[in-house]
């Protein structure tokens, strides 16, 4: 990471009894993509929040370029967002809209209406500047509301899930758009999601949080391949996650002893991690297979994902390339054997 | 399925059968009686059914009524522009600086004044406006005044006020508590110092139920006959004043008629207008 842009550190924030982040360390650099990812209500876009100004921490310090933002009031911070909502002026007509910010700066008329026009252009909706609000459509709109934020030329751009209200193909267009402008601009994006694709297609690094707490921050590729704790196990990705207790070079769990790298030591508990795509799948038994009942399938497009029970209940997931499902011939009811090689298994340090 | 939509259909009518006709027996018809009798004659203090155009030219040439016309305008205008003043910062603390406890219990007393007459509130003032009142009271202890406030235009708005203002402060309330509150949050985001976000982004957005508040204001005053009858001290009389003045002398039913007409034909531009300016949408290309 390069120098940090923005720093949060021991930051609480409490609404009444209630404590939406709890003493929260973050440091975003200048020029990343940060991605701040979560189920609801673990704290997300209360620390994005934070950051604008427009929530105040109860505790800590939350510093922008070095200087210390707590006192700073909202309006003075140049920090943008682009809003969930949209926030779109429904008075004012796109360029209206655009030109908002600079309007508040002191920009003369002229001067504010070529940066609009610009910034609308660059966005590819230049066509639409003179239209309300309410003519748009939802693409168009999110375009609107990004060059509203752009226009200033911000060193940091906050994003609260603002994908959320899209068509599933606009998703993927506008995860584009987002990742040329961050490349292009060079500032810092914080960009708050609940969507592991969102997060995973465009950011450098994932925070990912739960009940307030960071429980990981890292690349995508690390968080999916190494998650950090039980929960980030479960919210990213697809994994198998079986409990069980060290035997030093291998995992004892109900249903099996795997060999394993990095345990604890002898007699500890430990939990192991496999990665429903790191699984194989096969019809004949073999050394230390699992054997499984086929529940269900998820089909999503290129890859499917198998949901199939051991013989104590214990449910398992396997990933495989759609077009190898017939030849595997799964059908629910089925048995089958499951297992995967020795370096597949990733051991959370936690517990 | 026939027979079924056609059941709904008669049960729907019958549903608004009575609002139909009480509008049509009570409003449309007086309505367009009292136009047609804006062109009957009256003869020996008799109303004869006529197709004349003579009230009609009377009253329209006439001084006195043009001023009363404009009088009654400008104290309904300005009754409309203090109510509209007057009234904002109360419903803006209403809406913005209160929680939601608070301002139903502040609507619900808004309510309590209509329960007493307004002619009683109006009389009350009385005791207030008069040279021997409370206000004149207060300046005589300073050593100024008496002031006449009673029988003044002053009066005349300050009973306006009394007819208008509680509502015009829940209409305006609930203007501003409807604002999307991400809205007013997002123009800070851009850098809005929070006292301009008044003009940039809060009332834009409830303009127009500001606009209908302000135009049910105008609209009540205009028609008032109390406030300018009892605190106005009718000199000079307004509208509704002259419609009363002119039924009485000498049975002139249709001349008052003319006033009448006169004033449904204002309030149907103003109120147009109104809401023309509330619900306008901005150029599209």
């Amino acid at each position: 990471m390069t120098e940090p842009l923005v720093t949060l550190s021991g930051v609480v924030k409490r609404f009444g009894d209630f404590t939406a982040v709890h003493r929260l360390d973050l440091e975003i650099g200048a020029g990343e993509f940060m991605a701040i990812m979560g189920p609801s209500g673990c704290g997300k876009t209360t620390t994005l929040r934070m950051i604008a100004g427009l929530d105040v921490p109860t505790e800590g310090e939350v510093r922008i370029g070095g200087r210390l933002m707590n006192e700073v009031p909202v309006h003075e911070r140049d920090t943008p967002m682009v809003w969930q909502s949209l926030a779109l002026f429904p008075f004012l007509n796109a360029r209206e809209n655009v030109e908002f910010g600079l309007r508040m700066r002191g920009v003369g008329a002229h001067e504010r209406r070529r940066r609009a026009v610009e910034w609308l252009e660059r966005l590819e909706i230049g066509a639409f500047a003179e239209r309300n609000i309410d003519t748009l459509s939802g693409g168009q709109r999110q375009r609107v509301a990004l060059a509203r934020s752009l226009v200033t030329e911000p060193q940091i751009l906050l994003l609260d899930e603002p994908l959320s209200a899209l068509d599933a193909h606009l998703v993927i267009r506008m995860q584009g758009v987002l990742t040329r402008l961050q490349r292009e601009l060079g500032i810092t994006f914080v960009y708050v999601t609940h969507s592991q694709s969102e997060a995973f297609a465009m950011a450098d690094r994932i925070a990912i949080m739960s009940e307030g707490r960071i429980e990981q921050i890292g690349q995508p590729r690390e968080i999916y391949r190494t998650p950090a704790s039980r929960f980030v196990a479960e919210f990213v990705g697809r994994n198998n996650i079986l409990s069980g207790t060290s035997r030093g070079d291998a995992i004892e769990t109900a249903l099996g002893t795997f060999p394993t790298a990095g345990l604890p030591a002898t007699g500890a508990p430990a939990t192991l991690v496999v990665a429903a795509d790191l699984v194989r799948i096969g019809r004949t038994p073999s050394d230390g297979a699992v054997p499984c009942t086929l529940i269900s399938e998820e089909f999503v497009g290129a890859t499917v994902t198998l949901f199939l029970e051991a013989v104590d209940g214990t449910e398992l997931k396997v990933q495989i390339p759609e077009r190898t499902l017939g030849e595997l011939n799964a059908h629910a009811g089925g048995s089958f054997y499951l297992s995967w090689p020795a370096d597949a298994g990733h051991v959370l340090a936690e517990s | 399925m026939q027979v079924r939509a056609r059941a709904v259909n008669r049960f729907a009518l019958a549903f608004r059968l009575p609002v139909i006709v009480w509008q049509g027996l009570f409003f449309l018809g007086p309505l367009f009686f009292m136009i047609a009798m804006s062109f009957f004659l009256v003869k020996n203090y008799r109303m004869e059914e006529a197709f004349e155009l003579k009230n009609w030219a009377r009253m329209l040439t006439r001084g006195y009524v043009w001023d009363s016309y404009w009088y009654t305008f400008g104290v309904a205008g300005l009754a409309t522009l203090a109510a509209t003043l007057i009234a904002f910062p109360a419903a803006f603390a209403l809406a913005f600086r209160v929680s939601e406890a608070v301002r139903r219990w502040a609507i619900f007393l808004l309510i309590i004044p209509f329960f007493t007459s307004y002619l009683v509130r109006t009389f009350s003032w009385y005791v207030i406006l008069a040279e021997s009142g409370v206000i004149n009271a207060g300046f005589g202890t300073v050593g100024l005044g008496p002031y006449t406030l009673l029988n003044t235009p002053i009066g005349t708005v300050v009973g306006y006020l009394t007819l208008t203002l509680p509502l015009v402060v829940i209409l305006q309330t609930v203007a501003l508590a409807n604002i999307d509150r991400n809205l007013v949050q997002a123009a800070r985001n851009l850098g809005c110092p929070p006292r301009r976000t008044l003009f940039a982004v809060i009332v834009p957005l409830a303009k127009a139920g500001l606009i209908i508040a302000a135009l049910f204001c105008f609209i009540l005053s205009f028609g008032d006959f109390v406030a300018p009858y009892y605190l106005g001290g009718s000199k000079p009389p307004t509208l509704p004043i002259l419609i009363i003045d002119t039924t009485k002398s000498g049975q002139q039913w249709p001349r008052a008629a003319v006033v009448a007409v006169m004033m449904m034909l204002t309030l149907f531009a103003i109120a147009a207008t109104s809401i023309w300016l509330a619900y306008r949408r901005r150029s599209s290309a």
